[in-house]
């Protein structure tokens, strides 16, 4: 089992980096066709801002774990393990819970849209928004999941698996 | 305050406190505030959707991070490592200059302070603490320190997020920080010379003029970088979206073809990297974005303007008290939060005073950029740590002369609006609009 969602993430992380490279590679179409080519491209924009999206939260979804979020952990650190436990189901409870409870009202802002089509390439924006979807519905099996763990035993942070690659965040 | 704000405060707070994801925490506070009022859930999701798929702007943030860690992956930080040493080496407290020049040198081509710290900072401690010449805390404390100035010259991550809130221009703030930048890194500078002096560090051996060119000439493709990203922008030709993309394409065909410092499997990890930087960056705009919808329905931004006026505030003591505001966070907070979260609060009543929001927005990125490197909570410390396995009390021990001087000229950009705006002034800039 453990294996499997090991091989399932890497999975996920390789498909998040072909997005991410193919964003890189359309914006640089755009770039080409508007400056060498003279006859700026349409379908480039859009289709970055919805590789962009899907980055995001199929990231968010499939990639991240607790140690690459941004997080305000002084206080986590300096209590004691179980109280520590006691703060990693807390807050894996609440934001199981809180996506969960919007999760109706998602799903239905997110299909309203079938009835419109992206400005360029036609898409329809239900599927280009549904990995918002795919993101909330994600969280809420991922936290529940973790706060059942974390219950039965588990060190919060050993659920983190350890990457050839692990990202430091950004500024 | 209405009761749907205070629980959505007190939800975010209790549960950022205990260690909780920051834009989750955001996201889950965000949705008890609109169930709370009794409006419709959906709205979080519609606020964070829209907010992401509607900026032109954004794409510039995956893109300088896909820029950033292509140059890491490469041995560009080795040549410009070699080139820094034979311009300043052979001063006193060579190492330490050095150590300022590469952090220079090295945001001019990456905006992000953390891309410094990972690309320089290990090289830049091991080659001072080399034959016991430095303290290692010394070490550690200047590579954190220098690192600071990555976002503040261009190009610049927390300025693009500035510029997503403040709809300042993102040109004319990455010009605003070139001065500040350097004045920055003339007050290191100094520093150094004087604990130089007072540790009494040996002079290093120069290296021979005459092998300058040939180790300019190694270093050329990434000294043109910087040049490539401002001609873009600056001479009109591309917008800084486009500069960052162009910025990454360089990267890689320098780091692939030129240097040969990637294969396939280098390149699949720096994709990895970057795609997790990215997510979580885009989670934290995302999550901002509805909190900041949250913010402005409350008309928080106003009250806080009514505020001000009623004890008759001067634009200048508003600064510094803000600034003062910022700091004291900045030890608190991640630096992304408080420029998407906590600053547009105070736009508006900056515009009231009069402030101009380019300088408004390069003295807040500055300030923020400072709590990198403010205990408890100072990102570039725990990179370095995690790194380089200096121990945390060594290096906080070290760093309080860095942070003292990066506020002294802090100070100087906020007492005199000039240092910010004279470059941009040349470009055309009109300020107060």
């Amino acid at each position: 089992m453990n294996r499997l969602i090991q091989w399932a993430r890497m999975i996920a992380l390789d498909v998040a980096a072909l997005m991410l490279g193919a964003l890189f590679i359309v914006f640089l179409i755009q770039i080409l066709s508007r400056y060498v080519f003279n006859a700026p491209a349409l379908w480039t924009l859009e289709a970055c801002l919805t590789l962009w999206l899907w980055v995001v939260f199929w990231g968010g979804a499939f990639v991240l774990q607790e140690k690459d979020h941004v997080r305000f952990d002084v206080l986590y650190v300096a209590v004691g393990r179980n109280l520590r436990r006691v703060f990693a189901i807390v807050s894996a409870v609440a934001i199981g819970a809180g996506m969960l409870a919007a999760l109706p009202a998602t799903w239905s802002y997110i299909t309203f849209y079938q009835i419109k089509r992206s400005a360029v390439l036609g898409i329809r924006l239900d599927i280009v928004f549904s990995i918002y979807g795919i993101f909330a519905a994600m969280l809420v099996i991922r936290y529940f999941w973790r706060a059942f763990l974390v219950a039965r035993g588990a060190d919060p942070e050993a659920l983190d698996k350890r990457e050839i690659s692990d990202g430091y965040h950004v500024q | 305050m209405s009761l749907a704000l205070f629980s959505c405060l007190a939800v975010m707070i209790v549960l950022a406190t205990i260690g909780s994801s920051i834009p989750l925490s955001m996201i889950v506070a965000a949705i008890v505030y609109l169930a709370v009022k009794g409006q419709d859930m959906g709205l979080a999701a519609e606020q964070i959707i829209q907010g992401l798929y509607d900026s032109f702007v954004i794409l510039a943030i995956p893109l300088f991070i896909v820029a950033a860690n292509f140059m890491n992956a490469g041995t560009i930080s080795d040549r410009l490592n070699v080139f820094c040493l034979a311009i300043v080496g052979r001063l006193k407290g060579g190492m330490g200059h050095v150590n300022v020049l590469n952090s220079l040198v090295f945001a001019g081509m990456s905006g992000s302070a953390v891309a410094d710290v990972v690309g320089m900072g290990k090289m830049s401690i091991d080659m001072m603490v080399k034959n016991n010449r430095y303290p290692l805390g010394y070490a550690a404390a200047i590579t954190a320190a220098t690192a600071v100035v990555g976002p503040i010259i261009p190009p610049s991550i927390p300025m693009v997020l500035y510029s997503i809130v403040s709809d300042a221009s993102i040109g004319y703030l990455f010009l605003g920080g070139v001065l500040p930048g350097l004045i920055m890194c003339a007050a290191m500078m100094l520093l150094n010379t004087y604990m130089a002096h007072r540790m009494n560090v040996p002079l290093e051996e120069p290296i021979p003029l005459r092998e300058i060119p040939a180790v300019t000439a190694r270093a050329f493709p990434a000294l043109l970088m910087p040049i490539i990203l401002m001609v873009g922008i600056y001479g009109g030709a591309t917008t800084p979206t486009e500069a960052a993309a162009i910025a990454a394409a360089y990267a890689f065909l320098v780091a692939v073809f030129l240097y040969r410092a990637l294969n396939f499997s280098n390149i699949r990890a720096v994709m990895h990297d970057s795609v997790k930087s990215s997510a979580s960056v885009g989670l934290i705009i995302g999550s901002a974005l509805i909190f900041n919808y949250i913010v402005a329905t409350e008309n928080i931004p106003a009250q806080v303007q009514q505020l001000m006026k009623g004890v008759e505030i001067s634009p200048v003591v508003f600064l510094l008290l803000l600034n003062l505001l910022f700091l004291v966070l900045g030890c608190l907070l991640d630096a992304s939060t408080i420029i998407l979260v906590i600053i547009p609060v105070f736009i508006p009543t900056a515009k009231a005073l009069g402030i101009d929001l380019v300088h408004f927005g390069v003295v807040a990125v500055v300030n923020c950029m400072i709590g990198l490197i403010t205990p408890p909570y100072g990102v570039l410390l725990f990179v370095i740590n995690a790194i380089t396995g200096v121990p945390m009390k060594l290096l906080i021990h070290y760093i309080w002369p860095w942070i003292a001087v990066l506020i002294a000229s802090l100070l100087v950009m906020i007492l005199v609006p000039d240092t910010v705006l004279a470059i941009p002034k040349l470009f055309g800039y009109v300020p107060g609009r």
